[in-house]
């Protein structure tokens, strides 16, 4: 089997509701979307979803009439191609769509799910619910987690880090949601870098004072392997961070230096290839990693042969208007099935008509920083969230 | 796919055993160990293995590491444990058709060969017989020399090395084996010796295996990197050495570790920008292994064929390298 070529689809998606964090508490309901599509000789297509986009053309003759069934030894090459660029931006994007497409493409030479094909024993992966919900008024919140718990999932994610009070009382709704899938759900927070190390101390200490939560996220920047393992210290949840660092090399400095507990990994840490070797240096570690949420939960595959493993997030905010799948949520796992390759069809029609009438929405590309983050807390002004409406004078 | 049970045959003269793991459409897996398993394997495959898909090697390789640390059969040893994990490789991969390479998915079969440690109680005359043939037949540009007790026979003896070498390459890669038989002092110490007349690319084992403080020692005292894992046959237990920056070349041996493990301890060593070697395996099978790490340094090989008569492999040694062939598998078989 060779590689013939390449077809690359952008897109931009309405979600089915807002996803929101400390960063953009409004929340966004657009966003780029991107399909790549590797074509052989022998007509069958990989296909990857994510933020390939112009890139890969760089990347492409790399690859170009190599078998897709080496994939490892082609991420190499490709890692090697981007020696001096390094694998970072649009390179680790186009680098993380190929090593996709291909190993898509291996499965479905096999003729099996990519989860069999990495070796897993079963194609299930445990689930959190995570909620991208800075922006969802308290009924929404609750209404999600409670959508969640119903599909027998005890795990949950809140947005955090503007307002300790509102934080509190909606920990205490996020937990009351799932509390019909566990007698004690599972409660984690994000703060999406929005603390200093010693702002993110204080904040979470007082929430531990009334929850006991099971990891706090990215409350450091990404690389601040000091800063990170002073929170860990000086907190009783674990830190979990890595999501917004590309591969392998990055990775290394936070682990080296014992900054973070749980590793969240996802199709950008450099494809499936490698995230699994940042997987497999934390298993040396003895650090669990979690897979990021994904469009139809794709990424379930390659966790799923994870032997460290924890849970996956499920976001759920509806991305896939123009895909076809199979995986499905049932009693709080992933279930992947059996189709073969990641599982992913491309409803060609509806890409088309998305294409030719892009959705209107709201939506900040790239994702922004918020102000006076590191240094002060600037909460929502009113109106800018739908929990903070204002002394609106309702009758 | 399924597993369905397990056979053994030895090899009395080549100290070896075939393991071959059998399943219900008729292909069979295999891997060779060094010595006869201990321990009842037929009952643990019985208990662990029988019934499952061999192509969930991740996962049945910590099914079989739980199991037998829970003391499934008696438990067995990581040596037995890892030839199971081959055998399972090779059934995955002859499952797809495909070179075990290929399934692990290599680009480049092939890696970079060094002669292995002549037996140490060889003669002088013997010496010269067993690199001469690496170097005339093979292409071989790199050998160990294991250490002796005699200082100046091993001054002699590396030059000896160096000079077999050199008819084939300008560049010998010359290494040193302490095997865990010198205290990280005394290691500095004959290391500095030998470094004043060689240049030596590595000291294998200048400490025991689980010092990690000696290794370090060793490697901020003198100018050749120190190698060593070939010994140790868990992921857990190489880190202390990754963690403290103790090795410049990670030494990995899948007679101990199996390939699933090798490949993360692989992922690990490269994290931190570490070269892999590998220890010398049966019919050097780990060729397919090599041509999938991300930063494969070189393999040992000690025999360059099997033995006449025990087993058949399809790894070539070439103008200093093992190239791995296209038979489906590990490319080891039964010899008739």
């Amino acid at each position: 089997v060779k590689i013939t070529g390449y077809r690359s689809e952008v897109y931009l998606m309405k979600m089915d509701r807002a996803v929101g964090d400390a960063n953009l508490p409004e929340g966004v309901d657009l966003l780029p979307g991107s399909i790549l599509y590797l074509e052989t000789d022998e007509n069958i297509t990989g296909i990857s979803l994510g933020f390939g986009g112009g890139a890969v053309k760089m990347l492409f003759p790399a690859i170009e009439g190599a078998d897709p069934r080496e994939a490892a030894g082609l991420w190499i090459r490709m890692n090697d191609w981007l020696h001096k660029a390094g694998n970072r931006g649009e390179g680790n994007a186009a680098l993380s769509a190929i090593d996709i497409a291909l190993w898509d493409l291996k499965a479905k030479i096999a003729g099996q799910p990519v989860w069999r094909l990495l070796g897993a024993r079963q194609g299930r992966v445990k689930a959190y619910a995570s909620g991208l919900d800075y922006c969802l008024s308290d009924e929404e919140l609750f209404a999600f987690y409670r959508r969640m718990a119903e599909q027998g999932i005890d795990s949950g994610k809140l947005k955090v880090g503007l307002d300790l009070k509102v934080d509190l009382r909606r920990l205490g709704l996020m937990r009351e949601a799932l509390s019909i899938a566990s007698a004690r759900p599972q409660l984690m927070i994000d703060s999406n870098e929005y603390w200093s190390p010693k702002q993110a101390v204080r904040y979470i200490r007082q929430l531990e004072e009334r929850f006991d939560l099971l990891w706090v996220e990215e409350p450091a920047r990404r690389w601040d392997y000091d800063g990170l393992r002073l929170v860990s210290q000086q907190v009783s949840a674990a830190v979990a961070t890595a999501e917004n660092v590309n591969s392998l090399a990055d990775v290394y400095p936070l682990i080296a230096n014992q900054a973070v507990d749980v590793l969240n990994v996802s199709a950008l840490h450099s494809g499936v290839t490698g995230c699994r070797q940042i997987a497999n240096m934390a298993h040396a570690y003895d650090l669990p990693v979690s897979m990021m949420n994904c469009q139809a939960n794709f990424m379930a595959q390659l966790a799923a042969a994870l032997p460290n493993h924890t849970m996956m997030e499920v976001v759920d905010p509806g991305r896939e208007h123009c895909l076809k799948f199979s995986s499905r949520i049932e009693a709080g796992h992933i279930e992947l099935g059996n189709a073969p390759g990641f599982g992913i069809e491309v409803d060609e029609t509806r890409l088309a008509a998305l294409q030719a009438n892009p959705p209107v929405g709201k939506g900040r590309f790239p994702f922004p920083r918020r102000e006076g983050a590191g240094r002060y807390l600037v909460p929502p002004a009113q109106g800018e969230v739908p929990w903070k409406r204002g002394r609106d004078p309702q009758p | 796919v399924k597993i369905t049970g397990v056979a053994t045959r030895s090899f009395p003269a080549a100290a070896g055993c075939m393991v071959a793991l059998q399943s219900d459409e008729g292909i069979s897996g295999v891997g060779v160990s060094r010595r006869d398993p201990h321990g009842d394997l037929e009952r643990f495959v019985d208990e662990v293995l029988v019934g499952e898909d061999p192509r969930a090697v991740t996962g049945l390789w910590q099914r079989m590491l739980t199991a037998s640390a829970r003391g499934v059969s008696g438990g067995l040893e990581s040596e037995v444990l890892a030839v199971l994990d081959v055998a399972l490789w090779d059934l995955k991969a002859k499952s797809h058709d495909e070179p075990l390479w290929k399934t692990l998915g290599g680009t480049r079969p092939r890696v970079k060969a060094h002669a292995g440690d002549c037996p140490s109680a060889a003669s002088d005359a013997d010496l010269v017989r067993w690199y001469g043939t690496f170097v005339r037949d093979y292409g071989i540009t790199g050998a160990k020399l294991r250490a002796s007790q005699d200082r100046d026979a091993d001054l002699r003896r590396i030059e000896m090395m160096q000079r077999l070498l050199e008819a084939h390459t300008a560049e010998p890669v010359l290494m040193i084996d302490a095997d865990e038989r010198w205290s990280p002092k005394e290691s500095v110490g004959r290391m500095r010796e030998l470094e004043e007349r060689f240049d030596l690319t590595w000291v294998e084992a200048p400490a025991a295996r689980w010092d990690f403080l000696g290794h370090k020692r060793v490697s901020n005292g003198i100018r050749s990197a120190v190698c060593a894992g070939g010994r140790l046959d868990t992921l857990g237990s190489f880190l202390p050495h990754l963690h403290h920056h103790a090795l410049d070349v990670v030494q990995i041996d899948t007679g101990r570790m199996g390939i699933t493990a090798a490949l993360q301890v692989a992922d690990a060593a490269y994290g931190f920008e570490l070269p892999v070697a590998l220890c010398a395996s049966p019919g050097n099978f780990d060729a397919h292994l090599a041509a999938v790490l991300p930063y494969c340094m070189s393999m040992e090989i000690l025999d360059p064929v099997p033995i006449q008569g025990t087993f058949t492999t399809d790894v070539r040694i070439q103008e200093g390298w093992a190239v791995a062939g296209d038979r489906p598998g590990n490319g080891l078989a039964s010899a008739a």
